[in-house]
């Protein structure tokens, strides 16, 4: 019994894990460039809702022919479109914060919000309602591991860890990423063109963070519904400098987070605490983590700043 | 960007528009379709049901126009002073003409509708149906041309006799005429820089102005695409849409009238500019909080929270506070500045001492606060026994440590080892919550009754007492809607308001231009004036303005609103507070090392934004904004983001926040207006063009150092800048084709505060993540 309960847990856990190791590691990208991406939350969203949005107009012709089929293919270009999706949101990003040399919190904050007006928008005018898009027939398949069965994007997730840490510190190209997040002077001297690193990173930061949406939209669930991230763009920033920009580092943070929540859904369900104080509790944890008590984090130093070419 | 180049391409657009958009509508039906009106003379209508009208002048205003914007365009190979001689000309000549020509417009579709109405009046008392006053039906038929249609078929209503159905709606500006009305504008504006005493006024808006604008545009652009995608052109069944031009003025008439609903209904009607207000009130307390926040340097994206923590303080006065107006309100409106202050200083004070980022706190206390208010709202929330044993063990830790810090020794005992501390706080919490968490026989769980819920399951608390409620705008001219719905007429003295104001400007001006004259004489001056303007206003008929007040949800909150916008332009910019808070903001570094406290300044500024937010309070709980004078679960708290777009495009300056909270209200009010006219369209239009304004105004317009940047502007006008060293020089060499080589010196510190010495952590350093 109490076993159960813990496997439960467990499997729970690195469910809701997945989203936020996404964007956090897509974070990860986008900072050591030098980027800071707080539009992670609005880009998971993005990605969410154009998964959910290709995903059923895919699989709809077919399932006007057959109803009932299986179009297994369909929810994988719902993910690639996502993917899509989340580089072009990046790039958009990227566009304002380097070649405009924006503030790139406000940036970012403008895409969050446009992440809560657009999908509504696009909502009302595809399905006639605000809130919600369609239920998609075909999600994402479950993968069975031996005693594991996850949605290949939880695989996914944890598998990119090590590809991440590969890239980011055994590559030229992770090199070159983290120099000009650390002194973009010093890049541009030794012939690295900063700009197109940063576009790199911040593009790559949205891939991935849609990814992590995508996984909300049709891998744990099969509909898109407006602000469905809540907050887990945020709460993954959080793990990133929790985590140190570390991919290691970040996916013990993001563990702690995803456990923190799988606790909650536990605790809230068995009635131990009313739900509504549950839900902050996550949020209350990643505050003490920020207020640094666990630990001194140093961002990549040229953070922030707009790089001014010589 | 280049003035002629401007007014040349803007020209170019409007004689494209007076081709082939639409000029002008005349039939409007629910669900926006519409006949439209091309000049000369082109008829295109998507109702199905409505004849083509012929109007006199059309070739006259189209070979006026088409003529005009010709000068206009023509112009701008001129000379400068001749260019703006024929620009004042001719964009004198096609305002004077757009304006004729819709005024006669206008004028034939009122006859069309006139005779409509005077055949339906012929037509009863023909038929002579007994609910009908034929008598008086008579009588209004005898006097039909004295009156307005409107007003005519009001007065066959009072005789019985509804008159439905007119061929025509009436007539109404399009998207051509308005483009042709605003180049016209444009290029008088432009051309009146040929008087000199013009320039440095124009100069100084513009250059105030037009990021702001640029975004405006741009995002409202960018709008126009999405409402073009998502909203197919209304029409009526059985229309066919024949030919390109019909499907283009089709499109164009679609986007127009979305645009025209979003504005029209707030400024046209005095009930619309009071919602308008009303909407606008919260964004005025939001976007100050915002652009406080940035002045001091720090970015308060927790203006949600605040607001919720606001209007729990607010409604707790209200509900448990007795005592007379006089002393609770004042109480009530402190207590949502108090609320959304502590929230406020709460990452202020994170920031402060452990150099938390601000932006990433707010955020996650907002979503703490709408738990907290869900928390408080729901019906009987149920805990386990052992959870109440633990949140007993929080109050006893959080209890012991605030009394620790009351105690000097204690406090600094805690304060020497914070880290040391926090962790082993933590430990003991998390320990004793897991042995006091374990169930023990015998627990039943425990359920909380809220006090001030109401009961059952609507999120929403008891309704706040009398003497703690704002009064709406009918309350504020000494009425009472509820009692008395039909006495809502008053006599507004237009002229008392006026008068005044004129008088303070004289005074204000006389001491810019005539600083050699007293106090004592301006004074009087000043006096003379305002009671000569009063007589004069008086006599044109403006001392008793008729007006009837709106039901409306604007209340006593917006004054409120207003007060903190002065406040807060007080406070930054004539107390040295103020002053010491944007040094801070602006160069951290050099204020500390001018004597700023940073840490208390960041404490301080927090807590001042928090409070502004909290404010919101006095519109939605103590104003009765959501439909009764009770905090409710679904208090708005996107205004709170909506308040980074106010203050990102009002400047950051109260000033400007008022502006720009007006017109987003405008465009909220225009929301919901959206709603109810387009099938396909929702207010969430109106929080996406928000947004776009946050991001074009992040990218300054898309306009290039060349126009923001004042010293790269002032050389781009040909003025040669007085001190273009330093970073006028790294700017030019920015603009050079990539050359590797060592960066400018100069560059990096002349952005924002640059970074301290490497390895010397601080804790106001800028880790913005």
């Amino acid at each position: 019994m109490e076993t159960v309960v813990l496997v439960t847990l467990a499997a729970s856990a690195v469910r809701a894990t997945t989203p936020l190791l996404f964007a956090a590691l897509g974070g990860l990208f986008s900072e050591r460039s030098g980027i800071v991406n707080i539009a992670l939350e609005g880009i998971m969203l993005f990605g969410a809702l154009t998964a959910a949005l290709v995903t059923y107009y895919v699989e709809l012709p077919v399932l006007r022919e057959t109803p009932g089929a299986r179009v297994p293919y369909a929810p994988w270009i719902g993910l690639l479109a996502a993917m899509v999706v989340g580089g072009g949101v990046g790039f958009v990003h990227a566009l304002v914060s380097i070649r405009y040399k924006a503030d790139q919190i406000i940036s970012g904050v403008a895409i969050n919000l446009m992440a809560i007006g657009l999908p509504a928008v696009i909502l009302t005018g595809l399905f006639a309602n605000s809130t919600t898009s369609a239920p998609v027939a075909n999600r994402l398949p479950s993968w069975t591991l031996g005693p594991l069965t996850f949605s290949p994007l939880v695989y996914g997730a944890f598998v990119l860890v090590p590809i991440v840490w590969y890239v980011v510190f055994r590559t030229p190209f992770g090199l070159r990423l983290r120099a000009v997040g650390e002194h973009p002077e010093a890049a541009d001297s030794v012939g690295i063109s900063v700009i197109r690193m940063r576009y790199t990173g911040v593009i790559i930061s949205g891939v991935l963070a849609a990814m992590g949406g995508a996984y909300l939209s049709i891998g744990a669930f099969n509909q898109f519904i407006t602000e469905m991230s809540g907050g887990r763009g945020f709460i993954a920033l959080a793990a990133l400098i929790f985590g140190k920009w570390h991919p290691l580092g970040v996916l013990g943070a993001t563990l702690l987070f995803g456990a923190f929540q799988a606790l909650e859904t536990q605790l809230g369900g068995a009635a131990l605490l009313p739900p509504t104080v549950v839900q902050s509790l996550p949020f209350i944890l990643t505050m003490l983590v920020l207020a640094g008590f666990v630990g001194r984090a140093i961002p990549p130093k040229a953070i922030g700043k707009p790089f001014h070419k010589g | 960007m280049n003035e002629r180049l401007a007014v040349a391409s803007l020209a170019t657009l409007a004689v494209l528009a007076v081709l082939v958009a639409p000029w002008a509508a005349f039939n409007r039906e629910t669900g926006a379709r519409s006949a439209i009106l091309l000049l000369p003379n082109r008829t295109i209508d998507f109702t199905g049901r409505t004849e083509a009208l012929r109007a006199p002048g059309q070739r006259v205003v189209l070979s006026l126009s088409l003529v005009a914007l010709g000068a206009l365009i023509g112009a701008a190979a001129l000379g400068a002073r001749a260019r703006r001689i024929v620009w004042i000309a001719a964009g004198g000549a096609l305002l004077v003409t757009t304006m004729w020509g819709l005024d006669r417009f206008g004028g034939a579709v009122d006859e069309q509708r006139l005779i409509a109405v005077t055949l339906a009046i012929d037509d009863a008392i023909d038929g002579a149906r007994p609910t009908l006053d034929i008598e008086r039906l008579e009588e209004i038929r005898t006097t039909v041309g004295e009156r307005s249609v409107a007003a005519t078929i009001e007065a066959a209503r009072t005789a019985g006799l509804i008159i439905r159905r007119l061929p025509y709606a009436g007539a109404a500006l399009g998207p051509a005429a308005f483009l042709a009305l605003v180049a016209g504008f444009v290029a008088l504006v432009a051309g009146l820089r040929v008087v000199r005493a013009v320039n440095r006024p124009l100069d100084r808006v513009l250059a105030g102005a037009a990021v702001p604008l640029v975004s405006i545009v741009l995002a409202l652009a960018a709008a126009a695409v999405v409402i073009l995608v998502l909203q197919p052109t209304p029409q009526a069944a059985g229309v066919v849409i024949d030919g390109p031009l019909m499907a283009l003025a089709g499109r164009l008439d679609t986007l127009w009238y979305a645009y025209y609903t979003l504005f029209a209904g707030s400024l046209g009607t005095v009930k619309g500019f009071a919602d308008a207000l009303s909407f606008s009130t919260p964004l005025i307390f939001t976007g100050l909080a915002v652009g406080f926040g940035f002045q001091a340097g720090l970015f308060n994206i927790g203006a949600p929270g605040q607001m919720i923590l606001g209007a729990i303080f607010a409604m707790f006065v209200g509900l448990y506070v007795p005592g007379p107006a006089a002393v609770v309100l004042p109480l009530a409106i402190a207590a949502a500045a108090l609320g959304g202050g502590l929230w406020g200083a709460l990452p202020g004070w994170l920031k402060a001492r452990f150099g938390a980022n601000e932006v990433i706190n707010t955020i996650l206390l907002n979503f703490v606060a709408s738990s907290l208010l869900l928390f408080m709202l729901s019906s009987n929330p149920t805990f386990a026994a052992g959870a109440v044993r633990v949140l007993q063990l929080l109050g006893v830790v959080i209890g012991s440590m605030l009394v620790a810090y009351l105690v000097p020794w204690g406090r600094r005992a805690l304060g020497r080892r914070p880290r040391l501390t926090l962790a082993a706080l933590g430990v003991v919490v998390l320990v004793g919550a897991t042995i006091l968490s374990q169930p023990q026989p015998g627990d039943t769980p425990q359920v909380l009754r809220l006090p001030f819920k109401v009961p059952g399951s609507e999120p929403k608390s008891y309704e706040i007492g009398e003497a703690t409620r704002l009064p709406r705008l009918a309350g504020l001219f000494g009425l009472d809607l509820r009692r008395a719905p039909s006495e809502n007429q008053v006599d507004l003295n237009v002229a008392a308001f006026i008068a005044p104001l004129g008088g303070l400007a004289t005074l204000l001006l006389l001491g810019r231009f005539r600083p050699g004259l007293r106090v004592r004489t301006r004074a009087f001056v000043a006096l003379v004036l305002g009671a000569v303007a009063y007589s004069v206003l008086v006599v044109a008929g403006l001392g008793g303005f008729a007006l009837t007040v709106p039901i409306t949800n604007l209340n006593g909150s917006f004054l409120i609103a207003i007060g903190a916008a002065v406040f807060v332009h007080f406070f930054l910019f004539r107390t040295t507070w103020g002053y010491e808070l944007r040094a801070t903001g602006l160069a951290p570094k050099a204020a500390e090392y001018g004597g700023a406290n940073l840490r208390r300044n960041t404490v301080l500024a927090m807590s001042i934004s928090g409070a502004l937010a909290g404010l919101t309070a006095t519109h939605y709980v103590l104003g009765g904004a959501l439909e009764d004078y009770a905090l409710r679960q679904s208090i708005p708290i996107n205004d709170g983001f909506d308040g980074i777009a106010v203050a990102l495009l009002g400047g950051n300056t109260p000033v400007g926040v008022v502006l720009a909270a007006f017109l987003f209200g405008v465009l909220k009010n225009g929301g919901s207006s959206l709603n109810i006219t387009f099938s396909d369209l929702t207010r969430d239009v109106v929080s996406m063009i928000l947004a776009l304004v946050v991001l074009f105004i992040a990218a300054k317009g898309f306009l290039g150092e060349g126009y923001t940047n004042p010293l790269r502007r002032a050389m781009a006008l040909g003025e040669t800048p007085t001190e273009a060293t330093g970073e006028g020089e790294a700017d030019a060499r920015a603009q050079r084709p990539p050359v590797y080589g060592p960066p400018p010196a100069g560059a990096d510190a002349a952005g924002e505060g640059s970074a301290p010495a490497a390895g010397a952590p601080s804790t106001d350093r800028e880790d913005p993540s």
